[in-house]
């Protein structure tokens, strides 16, 4: 009769970092993405990430094969980020993300652009550097949704938050960033507009 | 389905978040109302273009070769 392997022994360690490569080592572009939005420097964003891996190669066992791994180390480096985050600031952000209302740009472009032409003079810092101003909580699930393109229910796995409030922070983060960007195109002369 | 409750789904809609019976009635309002549709239109870019404009950077190689180093040791 066939042995089975005891399911509590570790696998060997070649099979450990070739199923480590081949499922969490794929995903370095995203988690540096996501770390560079969240600390805002590629410094703090390298250390992130390499604090990530390491904790997730540590982890490894535990991490159910073949499900999301992309999901399970984004939500790793957002623990290792919040906890370095506490650590650093003494003064931690306080926005009452409830007060924050932004407007559509849509109704403001409506006749002057209704293509939103002006988006593309935008160039692709201007547009990190007003997705970095947002409060973090909108940013991450910005950049989590519309960056990586992840569901709602990873969001919410992820940020550990309801569906719900996955979805109102999308809408809010999306319109606050659009509303940024309007005001910066305006500001260049991209569009006529009037600033809000 | 009313201009308002279109326009506050529109995200999940674009999103593909909704439920199937919701996805129908957004999409035949959209057909049928043309500011609608319009502002669609609008959103959509703005997520291509947000998606565009983020997506072009990856992980530096020296970090790559950092994670390596310190995962296995080589």
């Amino acid at each position: 009769m066939a042995k089975t392997p005891s399911p509590d022994v570790s696998p060997p360690i070649d099979e450990k970092r070739a199923s480590f490569e081949r499922e969490a080592l794929v995903h370095l572009d995203v988690l540096y993405r996501v770390a560079l939005r969240l600390s805002g420097n590629p410094s703090d964003a390298d250390d992130l990430v390499q604090e990530t891996m390491l904790k997730a190669y540590r982890a490894w066992d535990q991490y159910e094969k073949g499900t999301n791994a992309k999901a399970w180390l984004l939500t790793i480096l957002r623990h290792a980020f919040i906890n370095e985050y506490r650590r650093r600031t003494r003064h931690p952000e306080t926005v009452d993300l409830d007060k924050i209302e932004p407007y559509a740009v849509f109704p403001e472009v409506q006749d002057e652009d209704p293509q939103g032409a002006f988006f593309d003079r935008i160039v692709d810092d201007e547009v990190l550097r007003a997705i970095d101003q947002l409060p973090v909580a909108f940013r991450e699930t910005l950049v989590l949704s519309d960056v990586e393109g992840m569901s709602y229910q990873e969001i919410a796995g992820i940020l550990d938050i309801p569906v719900g409030t996955v979805k109102s922070r999308l809408f809010r983060a999306r319109h606050l960033l659009q509303g940024k960007l309007y005001d910066y195109a305006v500001e260049m002369g991209y569009i006529k507009g009037s600033p809000a | 389905m009313n201009c308002r409750e279109c326009v506050e789904h529109l995200y999940e809609f674009l999103d593909r978040e909704l439920t199937t019976e919701l996805e129908r009635e957004i999409r035949d309002h959209l057909e049928d109302c043309p500011p609608c549709g319009e502002q669609y239109d609008f959103e959509e870019l703005f997520l291509k273009f947000l998606r565009a404009r983020c997506k072009t950077q990856g992980a530096p190689a020296e970090l790559k070769k950092r994670v390596l180093r310190e995962l296995f040791g080589e």
